[in-house]
């Protein structure tokens, strides 16, 4: 029987500080991912190993983890992509660890909320008047980044938030830029100083890692830099026209 | 939860060599470093015109015409023109254009604008040179 | 809040002037290179005849303004990038300090760079 050989970063710290391999074999089938992996180890081999999964079909953004050497879902990596070498797996970079896999999303968490994903409204109209209606090139231009499912990898992607935990980082930009981009929003006000502070966007040098890690197809460099010209525009206006200039 | 961390979380540090792990990596130290030889021509530019003004104009021919001037001018010219390229590529990531119902493509503005860059140059030359 | 607020304002100006920068570094830098380090020195076209760039300076006003603009915006963008390039391989702890050396580079280089120019260009030295 065919069996891969999987290699798993383990930090146990009620048994010691230091992180230290530890390397199981699985059967090996050709429909595997990582995750069925893991489960594997996880019921028959070594009941300890710790990981983070939900959905197993790639939604619900819990089981991320460096591959290789790549931030990825396992339970959308597939074993045959690695066939006959050993797969290392890492805890998802740039986050602290907890335990073996799990990493502490805390700050990820804060700055979601920080940047206020929810429409916000100068003034609400009563639902007698109806829905807030919006076209379809209206959806178009916010909807990549509606498909955002908070998995992280973008994060564990971008070098920038690596050497810099202060950085607003991809996914929190691209879903302030989600809400900026909504016709039914009118919340620039509140937004903008947010995302166009020092550790907003400014930090982001375009290396674009995150979008191309990205599950989704969301496109994180693009938001942040989109979001960096309406911020480069608005202070030159706010120079010029200091009074508002409506 | 939080407040009751009896073991500590492990932090890794991001280690100065990160960009080496990947190619895309690579490719964006590369890319950004082309700063560098920007910076070093305008600055080697600048001096040279220090020379004229506190020698004579021959002073500043002669740096343009020191080999060493040369080489650097040509290594710069390279890295220059791979600013140029990445520069028109990343235009194109940023800043896609809408015709109907197509969206452009990274590539396509690459070409674009190197085009446009080609055109430029040779308007440079003919208006300040040649006329 | 307010001071952070002003430093962020200024940031996203700077930024976009070094995105003009960049616009000028790749149409025009590559030219002015090809004139001034190559096509002079080498004897190459358009440089075969008698004419050398230190004409882009004297002949006209606006050979003036094209080497204005090209080496101010290209060192501009050069320094502004390679500040952050810096940074991002390992001498984070040293930012502000390299930011600080970077603008100073940036300012006296084009006080420089303006005032050699219109020493030099005899339309404007004669005002």
């Amino acid at each position: 029987m065919d069996t891969a050989t999987i290699r798993v970063t383990r930090y146990r710290p009620e048994k010691g500080p230091e992180p230290f391999f530890q390397e199981y074999k699985v059967p090996y089938r050709n429909d595997m991912v990582v995750l069925d992996a893991l489960n594997y180890i996880k019921a028959n081999l070594d009941g300890t190993l710790t990981y983070r999964w939900s959905c197993r079909m790639g939604v619900c953004g819990s089981c991320g983890a460096s591959v290789d050497g790549t931030p990825k879902l396992t339970c959308a990596s597939f074993l045959h992509e690695f066939k006959g070498r050993t797969i290392t797996i890492d805890p998802l970079p740039n986050f602290p660890v907890v335990k073996d896999l799990v990493v502490n999303m805390e700050d990820f968490m804060e700055k979601l909320v920080r940047i206020k994903p929810w429409i916000i409204r100068e003034k609400e109209t009563p639902p007698e008047q109806g829905e807030y209606k919006q076209s379809a090139e209206e959806l178009e231009r916010y909807q990549q980044f509606s498909s955002c499912i908070n998995c992280m990898l973008c994060y564990s992607a971008c070098p920038i938030y690596g050497l810099n935990e202060k950085f607003l980082g991809p996914a929190a930009t691209a879903l302030a830029y989600r809400y900026i981009e909504d016709s039914r929003d009118q919340g620039r006000n509140v937004r903008f100083p947010i995302v166009h502070e020092m550790e907003g966007v400014w930090e982001c040098t375009l290396v674009g890692e995150c979008s191309v890690v990205c599950p989704k197809g969301v496109d994180p460099m693009l938001a942040i830099q989109k979001t960096k010209i309406l911020g480069a525009t608005n202070a030159i206006r706010s120079i010029l026209m200091p009074r508002g200039g409506r | 939860m939080t407040e009751n961390k009896s073991f500590p979380e492990l932090r890794r540090k991001l280690n100065p060599g990160w960009w080496t792990a990947n190619r895309h990596y690579v490719q964006y130290m590369a890319r950004e470093w082309t700063s560098l030889f920007v910076a070093l021509f305008s600055l080697v530019y600048i001096y040279g015109l220090s020379l004229w003004v506190t020698g004579s104009r021959s002073a500043f021919l002669n740096l343009l015409k020191n080999p060493a001037t040369i080489a650097f001018s040509f290594i710069a010219l390279v890295f220059t023109l791979y600013h140029a390229v990445t520069w028109f590529y990343l235009l194109g990531q940023v800043v896609p254009i809408k015709i109907g119902k197509t969206t452009s493509k990274p590539w396509q503005a690459l070409v674009a604008n190197l085009i446009l860059m080609l055109i430029v140059s040779y308007l440079v030359i003919w208006l300040l040179v040649l006329r | 809040m307010r001071e952070t607020h002003k430093v962020a304002r200024l940031h996203a100006i700077l930024w976009g002037i070094f995105s003009l920068g960049g616009m000028i570094a790749a149409f025009l830098l590559p030219v002015m290179i090809y004139l001034t380090g190559i096509a002079y020195p080498l004897g190459l076209w358009p440089f075969n005849g008698s004419r050398d760039p230190s004409f882009l300076i004297t002949g006209t006003l606006l050979g003036m303004l094209f080497v204005f603009v090209t080496v101010a915006g290209s060192l501009f963008h050069g320094i502004f990038r390679f500040q952050s390039a810096l940074t991002e391989v390992g001498l984070l702890r040293l930012k502000r300090g390299l930011e600080a050396v970077g603008y100073l580079i940036i300012f006296v280089g084009i006080v420089l760079l303006a005032y050699y120019l219109l020493v030099l260009n005899p339309r404007l030295a004669a005002l």
